[in-house]
């Protein structure tokens, strides 16, 4: 759950228990309120009708029956006096009621005061009644209308926050997707700051411009350190290599002195592939190179045939491309160019004569998958694990002409493309290259 | 053909003008920027070769500078050991003729001249004689006494550069580079290359004799003429 949702729903539910005490709170006392202010008129009443007490009222109230009842048109007040034997003890405290009472039909609901009272020596029970119906409507017309209320409220304070934790969040998720996810090259990264009055969100903005500060000088004194490097190294064997070249040319040189010169023409051959592939494994590893480009795997596979067409011709292997899907995958096209032509010309190089190369793919649900099998010489499995170190060659290797480099390329270019490569290997029988393209 | 080599590393740049003085170019040095614009300012060249990191700045600069000026048709080969693939593109961008990572080798150096030297004046004899044979450069063919010597793609490139660098040897490394481009360790292993001249000699040899195409004892070969 995202923070502007989690905001929200805390609103929600805060503001949910604020109205339902508070609805609660208004329900009861609208019920106290009304019930006091009943009380009290019906107090006043009595008085009134106690004020007002002789004996020709009494008669009057009890003539004929033993109980007087008195309505007003309207049902909604009614007195009732009733002569109670002297029997039992006077109470002569007043008490309210609220009952439900048969008035000539009709039930209706009645707050009533009881009350006992001697007058001349006779004893009788005063019920002064008031109906509630009015009140009850409007008790259910304020709970009502408090309901709905409530609901738009909610409804709109809902809508409004989400509304405003979007517009206060923006910044933020800004920030999140400007300077961290879109970043991929430090150096390129844009320091304006993200308009934003939040000063929390502002702290976070320069705090992470200032983290980029420090990794883009970081990897720019790696990438001028690379670059020198690769000046220092590669200008003097450029001088040695034209300075040998020219000795060459020299027409009375003697014959063993040209092998020598040739053979260190080699050797700085030799010096300068080491560099390059040394600079290209730590370029790679520096994210120092774009991947943009649309590679189509088939083609790549029939581009580079061309290259090592010459190598399997003169070891009569047995080339077969068995690729049948079009896989496009996102990359850099050199890198991925030198991952697979390596991993072929390790099946070209280290294969038997009249051996077998077999290229296939296969499409899984989370992966493009291509094997390079070949018959080759195999190798032990102590030694799979370490074939991707740099300087890694098997023991006994008689190539003189591998610098243990070729793997170390492959295994960088393929973490930097976020490739598995899965070597299965025997020896004397042969080896099978996986890679795993992720979907 | 005069050419300025702008190269502050003056062991190479000496080294240049010795190879390339032999081939008959006029060569002059600029050992900074300044004095490179300097003479680019004053004379026109056949070709500069331009080092992009020079003590007192940019040989993109220079570059800049000199396409900036009208009516220049000097050939710019950049030369460098910084390998940025930014740079190859930018300086292709920028006008160079060509883009040759250090270390380079001499011969490759002039064969990509005589390459520029071709495309640039649209040599209307774009054929090289040697011996018997004749190559036309444009089509990739070689024939001898007017009849087509059918050689593959990969044994043109190897005839064609031996003859660019003829009477000088030419290293197995130097030319598996030359023809199959810079795979780096795939190329350490260069032997194959004997299988494509011992073809191409095969070829040839079927039309007349080829004496004068040697092997030079297992390192390298050589066109005498």
């Amino acid at each position: 759950m995202n923070l502007q949702a989690k905001f929200s729903l805390y609103n929600a539910i805060t503001k949910i228990a604020v109205i339902l005490v508070l609805g609660l709170i208004i329900l009861l006392s609208i019920e106290k309120i009304s019930y006091h202010h009943l009380d009290n008129r019906l107090t006043k009443k009595r008085l009134k009708v106690i004020a007002n007490l002789n004996d020709n009222e009494i008669d009057n109230l009890l003539r004929a029956q033993h109980t007087f009842t008195d309505y007003n048109i309207l049902k909604d007040e009614f007195i009732v006096l009733t002569a109670i034997p002297k029997t039992k003890q006077l109470d002569p405290s007043i008490s309210f009621t609220t009952e439900r009472r048969e008035i000539e039909g009709d039930i209706e609901i009645y707050r009533i005061l009881n009350d006992q009272f001697e007058y001349n020596n006779k004893r009788y029970k005063l019920e002064l009644g008031e109906t509630m119906t009015a009140m009850d409507a409007v008790k259910n017309t304020i709970r009502f209308y408090m309901l709905v209320v409530l609901v738009i409220a909610l409804l709109v304070t809902l809508i409004t926050d989400y509304a405003f934790t979007q517009f206060i969040l923006r910044p933020f998720y800004k920030i999140i997707d400007q300077k961290l996810n879109k970043v991929n090259d430090p150096i390129a990264y844009d320091y304006e700051n993200i308009p934003t009055t939040t000063t929390d969100f502002k702290f976070l903005d320069n705090s992470i411009n200032a983290l980029m500060r420090k990794i883009s000088s970081l990897f720019s004194l790696e990438k001028q350190f690379i670059a020198n490097v690769s000046h220092e190294l590669l200008t003097p064997i450029s001088i040695l290599s034209g300075r040998l070249e020219n000795i060459l040319t020299a027409e009375n040189l003697p014959i063993e002195h040209e092998n020598k010169i040739l053979a260190s023409l080699k050797t700085l051959n030799r010096l300068k592939v080491i560099i390059n592939s040394l600079l290209l494994i730590s370029k790679v590893e520096n994210e120092q190179y774009l991947k943009k480009d649309q590679v189509a795997i088939q083609h790549e596979l029939s581009d580079l045939y061309e290259d090592l067409e010459d190598r399997i011709i003169d070891k009569k292997l047995t080339y077969t491309n068995n690729v049948k899907e079009d896989f496009v995958f996102t990359g850099n096209q050199a890198l991925i160019h030198t991952l697979l032509i390596n991993i072929i010309n390790n099946a070209i190089k280290y294969n038997v004569v009249n051996g077998t190369i077999n290229i296939s793919d296969e499409l899984s649900d989370n992966a493009y998958i291509l094997k390079v099998e070949d018959t080759g010489i195999g190798m032990e499995k102590e030694n799979i694990a370490n074939a991707f170190n740099r300087f890694e060659r098997e023991e006994n290797n008689e190539k003189e002409d591998s610098f243990g480099l070729g793997l170390a390329i492959v295994n960088s270019i393929a973490k930097f493309h976020q490739l598995t490569i899965d070597i299965k290997s025997e020896k004397h029988k042969g080896t099978m290259v996986t890679i795993h393209f992720p979907l | 053909m005069n050419v300025l080599i702008v190269e502050d590393e003056k062991g190479l740049a000496l080294e240049m003008d010795e190879f390339l003085s032999r081939e008959g170019y006029i060569v002059e040095h600029a050992w900074k920027k300044a004095s490179a614009e300097e003479k680019i300012f004053v004379n026109n060249y056949d070709f500069i070769l331009l080092d992009l990191g020079l003590p007192d700045g940019d040989g993109f600069d220079v570059l800049k500078q000199l396409k900036n000026q009208k009516d220049r048709d000097d050939a710019v080969i950049i030369l460098t050991a910084r390998s940025a693939v930014d740079d190859r593109i930018k300086g292709l961008d920028g006008g160079a003729d060509d883009y040759l990572a250090k270390p380079f080798s001499l011969n490759e150096l002039l064969a990509r001249m005589h390459a520029i030297t071709r495309r640039k004046h649209k040599l209307e004899k774009n054929d090289v004689k040697i011996h018997d044979f004749v190559l036309d450069i444009q089509n990739r063919t070689v024939s001898f006494q007017e009849e087509r010597v059918p050689l593959t793609k990969k044994e043109f490139e190897i005839f064609n550069y031996l003859v660019l660098n003829k009477n000088r040897v030419v290293s197995r490394i130097s030319l598996t580079e030359h023809v199959w481009g810079d795979i780096l360790e795939v190329n350490s292993d260069s032997n194959f290359v004997d299988v494509h001249v011992k073809n191409l000699r095969k070829k040839l040899t079927q039309c007349t004799k080829t004496d004068w195409f040697e092997t030079v004892r297992s390192i390298g070969y050589r066109i005498n003429y």
